[in-house]
C-alpha cells in the first residue's frame, strides 16, 4: 500500500514536471533564444487551459460551449488562442527593449485573470469548468495515470525535438545573433522584428498547450487552480537554474525546481496550522532568494548554453544592450 | 624642459585586439598638438588611451611628473586632464550654465571664478546661459562642451574632432578659441579630420597610420612634406 | 447625471487615485531614466511602506499622517539596501537581468509582508469617514491630504533636482551617463540617492492607497501596471510627466466605470500603456525610450 502510494505520488509528480518542462521550453524560446522577457506566463497558461476546456467539454447551460470536440482539437485550439493573444502584444512591444514587454505581459496576465473572474459566460466563474475529458481517462486509476504521463512525455519529446531542430537551423543562428548583438540585429531591420515576433508567439503557444494539458489532467479548471505569480515565477527559476538557451537545461530545471517546491510543501504541510500559512510565504521568499543566488553565482545555470560555433561570447541567457 | 604629457610606446586597444602599436606622442606646456591621419589610423583611440578608456598593454603614460598609466578616468580628471568626446559631449536637457556646473562638479567651493573664465572665452554662451544645451547649433554645442571641460582648470585639454560636421566659419571660430585657451596656459591635444586646416593652425602635429607613428613635426613641416601630402591631403 | 455628481463620484476619486499613482510613477521614471531598467518590485515596495506605516501607527499609537515620515525614511533605506545586496552586482550585466532580479525581489518583499502582517485586510483607523461638503463638492479630509502631500513631495523633489548640486548630478546621469562619469560625478552616490528617493515615494504611494482604501498584501502589485502606464504616458525621465500621467491614468480608471464594467477598471492602465507604445512611445512630454 505504502509503495503504491509512493508510485502514485511519483507519477503525479512526473506529470507535473513534464507540464512545467513544456512551459520552461516555451520560455526558453522567448528568453533563452530571443531575449524576450515574458512576465505573464501564467496568463498564456490559463488561456490554453480554458480554451481547451471550452472546446472539449460537453455542452453546458449558462456558458458558451462546450463544443464536445476531440481533446486534440482542444489542445490545438489552446495553442492557437495563446499565440493569438501573444501576437498583438508582441507586435506593439517588440520594437522596444524587453523591459516594455515585461510590463505589458504582466498586464496581459492581469487582464486574463480579470476576464476569467468576471466572465462566467466563458469560464463559468468561480466554479470553473469541470468534466474536461482526459485522454485514456476511463481505464483504471493507475493505468490512466501512466497513460497520461506517456502522452505528456510524448508531447514534451516532440516539442523538444522540434525546438532543438529549429535552434540548430539558420533560424536559431539568426535568433542568437539578434540576441547577442543588437547593432547587427538592427542592421537586419524589419526581418528581426518578425523573427522576434515568431519566437514570442511560438513560446506562448507552447505555454498554452501546457495549460491545456494541465486542465485535461485535472479534468477541471478553476480560477484558483494556479497562483499566477507563483506559476510564472516557478517557470522563470526553472529556466534560469536549468540553463537558459539550453533546451535540456529547461527540462532539468523544471524537474529540479518542481521537486524542491513539492518536497518543501510536504515539509510545511506537517507544521501546525498557525505556522503552515506563514511557511507558505517563507517558501515564496526562498524561491525568490534562489533566483537572486542563481543570477549572482551561476548565471549560466546547471547546463550552460552549448557553444554552437556561432556564439561571440560565452555569457549565457543574456542580451547585451 | 620636461613634456607635460608624454605617451611612450603605447600599445593597446579595446578588448583583445591591439589598435595602437608603440605610439609615442608628447605635448609640451602652452602647446597645441594635433593628431591627423586617414580613417582607422587610431587617432581617436590614441587620445582615449590618455584618458584611461582602453586597455593599455605596453608603454607608459606620464603626465606632469606622474605615471598615469591605467588610472581611472575620474582620477585623471582630478589630476588635470579633461576630455571632450566627439559626440554626446553635452547634457542636452540641462541649461548651458548647468552644463558648466557639472563640468566643475569635482571642484570644492566657489565656482564663480571658473564661470568668469569660461564665459570670457565664450561670450555667446554667457548671454544664453539659461538655454537648454540640446537646442543649440552644432558649433555652439561644441563650445558648451569645451566650456564644460575647462571648468576644472585643466592643464591639458583633449579634443576629439571638435570641428566634425561644422561649417568653415565655425571651424575657424573653434580654432581661434583653441588658441585663446592655449594662451591662458592650457595645453591642447586634438584629433582632426580636416588635416590641412588643422596642421596650419597647430603648433605641432603627428601623423598616425594603421595604429603607428608615421610622421611628426611642426605644422608647417608636415604640410610641406610630400609623403604626408600624398597620403591624405589630396596631393 | 449632473456635473456635480460626475465630479464627486468620478473626478475627485480619480484625482486622489491619480495622485497615489503619481507618487509611485515618479520613482519608476527616475529609476528608468537613471539606472535604465524597469523596476518590477516597485509596487511591492509600496506595500511594504504602507505596512511599515501601519506598524508605526499601532506600536506608537500616533496618527497615520505622523507615521508617514517614518515609513518614507524606512522604505527609502530598504530600497537602498535591496540595491546594495541584490542589484549592485548585476550592474555590469545586461540591464534586463536586473529586471528579472526585481521580479524576484517583488515576490520576496511581498512574502515578507505576508509573513509579518498576514494576508488579511487591515486599515489605519476604523470607522467610516463621511465626506465634508464644500459648496456641493463632497471631499474627505484624507483625500485633501493625499493630493496635498503628492504636490508637496513632488515639489520638493523638483526643487532638489533643479537647485541642488546632487539633484543636478542625478539629472546629468539620466541625460548622458558617460559624460557624467567623465565629469567625475560619483555614480554610486547618484544611485543611492535615486533609490532613497524612489523608495520614499513608494512608501508615500502605498500609505495613501492604504489611507483611502485598505491595506492588503497584494495592493502594491496591482498598482504596478498603472504606475508604469503613468510613467510611460508622461515620458520616461520626466518627473512632471509622471505626475501628469498618474493623474490621467487615475482619472481614466475612475471614469471608465461609466463605459465598461467596473471589474475591468484595471484594464484602463493597460490600454493606455499599449496605446502610448503604439502611437507615441516617448510619452506626452518627450521622454526617453529604452
Amino acid at each position: 500500500m505504502e509503495i503504491l502510494g509512493l508510485v502514485n505520488y511519483a507519477l503525479f509528480m512526473a506529470i507535473f514536471i513534464a507540464i512545467y518542462a513544456l512551459l520552461a521550453l516555451g520560455l526558453n524560446i522567448q528568453w533563452g533564444f530571443a531575449g524576450l522577457f515574458n512576465a505573464g506566463i501564467a496568463g498564456f497558461f490559463a488561456v490554453g487551459a480554458y480554451t481547451s476546456a471550452i472546446l472539449s467539454t460537453a455542452a453546458d447551460d449558462g456558458r458558451i460551449g462546450g463544443f464536445d470536440l476531440h481533446f486534440l482539437l482542444g489542445w490545438f485550439g489552446a495553442m492557437l488562442a495563446a499565440g493569438l493573444i501573444a501576437w498583438p502584444i508582441g507586435k506593439i512591444c517588440l520594437r522596444f527593449r524587453s523591459d516594455y514587454l515585461a510590463i505589458a505581459t504582466i498586464g496581459v496576465a492581469e487582464i486574463i485573470r480579470l476576464v476569467i473572474k468576471s466572465e462566467p459566460v466563458l469560464t463559468n466563474g468561480a466554479r470553473g469548468i469541470s468534466g474536461i475529458p482526459r485522454p485514456a481517462g476511463d481505464i483504471g486509476y493507475m493505468e490512466s495515470q501512466i497513460a497520461y504521463l506517456a502522452i505528456v512525455l510524448a508531447v514534451l519529446a516532440a516539442a523538444y525535438f522540434l525546438v532543438e531542430r529549429q535552434f540548430n537551423a539558420p533560424w536559431g543562428r539568426m535568433m542568437r545573433a539578434i540576441r547577442d548583438n543588437e547593432s547587427a540585429a538592427k542592421a537586419m531591420g524589419k526581418d528581426v522584428e518578425f523573427r522576434r515576433l515568431e519566437a514570442f508567439i511560438f513560446g506562448a503557444a507552447l505555454m498554452g498547450l501546457a495549460g491545456a494539458m494541465f486542465a485535461h489532467f485535472n479534468r477541471s479548471i478553476t480560477p484558483e487552480a494556479i497562483d499566477p505569480m507563483v506559476a510564472t515565477f516557478l517557470v522563470w527559476i526553472m529556466l534560469i537554474l536549468g540553463g537558459s538557451g539550453n533546451n535540456r537545461g529547461a527540462i532539468v530545471g523544471a524537474a529540479v525546481v518542481w521537486i524542491i517546491w513539492s518536497v518543501s510543501e510536504i515539509a510545511t504541510d506537517r507544521l501546525p496550522h498557525e505556522y503552515a500559512v506563514q511557511a507558505k510565504y517563507i517558501r515564496l521568499f526562498l524561491i525568490g532568494l534562489m533566483l537572486q543566488l542563481v543570477l549572482r553565482f551561476r548565471p549560466e545555470g546547471l547546463l550552460p548554453e552549448p557553444l554552437r560555433g556561432d556564439r561571440r561570447t560565452s555569457q549565457s541567457g543574456t542580451e547585451p544592450h | 624642459m620636461n613634456a607635460l604629457l608624454s605617451m611612450d610606446k603605447i600599445t593597446g586597444g579595446y578588448g583583445e585586439a591591439d589598435i595602437l602599436q608603440d605610439v609615442t606622442i608628447h605635448v609640451d606646456q602652452d602647446e597645441i598638438v594635433v593628431i591627423v591621419g586617414p580613417n582607422g589610423a587610431g587617432k581617436s583611440t590614441a587620445m582615449k588611451s590618455v584618458f584611461g578608456l582602453l586597455n593599455i598593454r605596453g608603454g607608459t603614460m606620464v603626465f606632469d611628473g606622474d605615471d598615469i598609466t591605467g588610472w581611472a578616468p575620474n582620477k585623471i580628471v582630478q589630476r588635470g586632464i579633461c576630455y571632450v568626446p566627439q559626440v554626446d559631449n553635452i547634457f542636452r536637457e540641462m541649461t548651458i550654465h548647468e552644463n558648466l556646473e557639472m563640468g566643475g562638479f569635482l571642484k570644492q567651493g566657489d565656482l564663480s571664478a571658473a564661470y568668469d573664465r569660461v564665459y570670457a572665452l565664450f561670450p555667446d554662451l554667457k548671454e544664453r546661459r539659461k538655454t537648454l544645451a540640446g537646442s543649440l547649433s552644432g558649433g555652439q554645442r561644441q563650445m558648451v562642451a569645451m566650456g564644460r571641460s575647462l571648468m576644472l582648470d585643466p592643464k591639458l585639454l583633449l579634443l576629439d574632432e571638435p570641428t566634425a560636421g561644422l561649417s568653415p566659419k565655425y571651424m575657424e571660430q573653434i580654432f581661434q578659441i583653441c588658441r585663446d585657451v592655449r594662451d591662458t596656459g592650457v595645453a591642447i591635444l586634438l584629433v582632426e579630420q580636416h588635416a590641412k586646416q588643422a596642421l596650419a593652425f597647430a603648433d605641432r602635429g603627428y601623423v598616425l597610420a594603421a595604429g603607428k607613428n608615421r610622421h611628426e613635426g611642426s605644422g608647417g613641416e608636415l604640410l610641406a612634406d610630400r609623403e604626408v601630402a600624398e597620403m591624405f591631403l589630396g596631393g | 447625471m449632473d456635473l456635480l455628481e460626475l465630479i464627486n463620484f468620478y473626478l475627485i476619486p480619480g484625482i486622489v487615485l491619480g495622485s497615489i499613482y503619481a507618487l509611485g510613477a515618479v520613482g519608476i521614471t527616475l529609476i528608468f531614466a537613471i539606472l535604465r531598467y524597469a523596476h518590477l518590485a516597485h509596487g511591492d515596495l509600496a506595500t511594504l511602506g504602507a505596512f511599515i506605516a501601519l506598524a508605526v501607527v499601532t506600536s506608537l499609537g500616533i496618527s497615520p499622517l505622523v507615521a508617514l515620515p517614518f515609513a518614507i525614511i524606512a522604505t527609502g533605506a530598504v530600497a537602498i539596501g535591496i540595491d546594495k545586496v541584490f542589484y549592485e552586482h548585476l550592474r555590469e550585466r545586461p540591464k534586463i537581468v536586473t529586471v528579472m532580479a526585481s521580479l524576484g525581489i517583488a515576490l520576496m518583499v511581498r512574502s515578507v509582508v505576508q509573513v509579518v502582517w498576514g494576508v488579511d485586510t487591515q486599515t489605519y483607523s476604523r470607522g467610516i469617514v463621511r465626506p465634508e461638503d464644500y459648496f456641493g463638492l463632497r471631499i474627505r479630509d484624507r483625500e485633501i491630504y493625499t493630493v496635498l502631500a503628492m504636490v508637496a513631495l513632488v515639489g520638493v523633489l523638483q526643487l532638489f533636482l533643479t537647485r541642488s548640486k546632487w539633484g543636478k548630478a542625478m539629472r546629468a546621469m539620466s541625460d548622458n551617463p558617460n559624460l557624467a562619469l567623465l565629469s567625475g560625478i560619483d555614480n554610486k552616490k547618484v544611485v543611492m540617492l535615486t533609490w532613497g528617493i524612489a523608495g520614499g515615494l513608494c512608501a508615500a504611494s502605498g500609505f495613501f492607497l492604504g489611507l483611502n482604501t485598505e491595506l492588503k498584501s497584494m495592493m502594491g502589485w496591482h498598482m504596478l501596471l498603472p504606475m508604469f502606464a503613468a510613467a510611460i504616458l508622461g515620458g520616461v525621465g520626466r518627473v512632471e510627466g509622471a505626475v501628469l500621467g498618474g493623474l490621467i491614468v487615475g482619472i481614466a480608471e475612475e471614469m471608465s466605470v461609466l463605459f465598461i464594467p467596473s471589474e475591468y477598471k484595471a484594464a484602463m492602465a493597460f490600454a493606455i500603456l499599449l496605446f502610448m507604445l503604439l502611437v507615441r512611445p516617448t510619452g506626452l512630454l518627450k521622454g526617453k525610450v529604452l
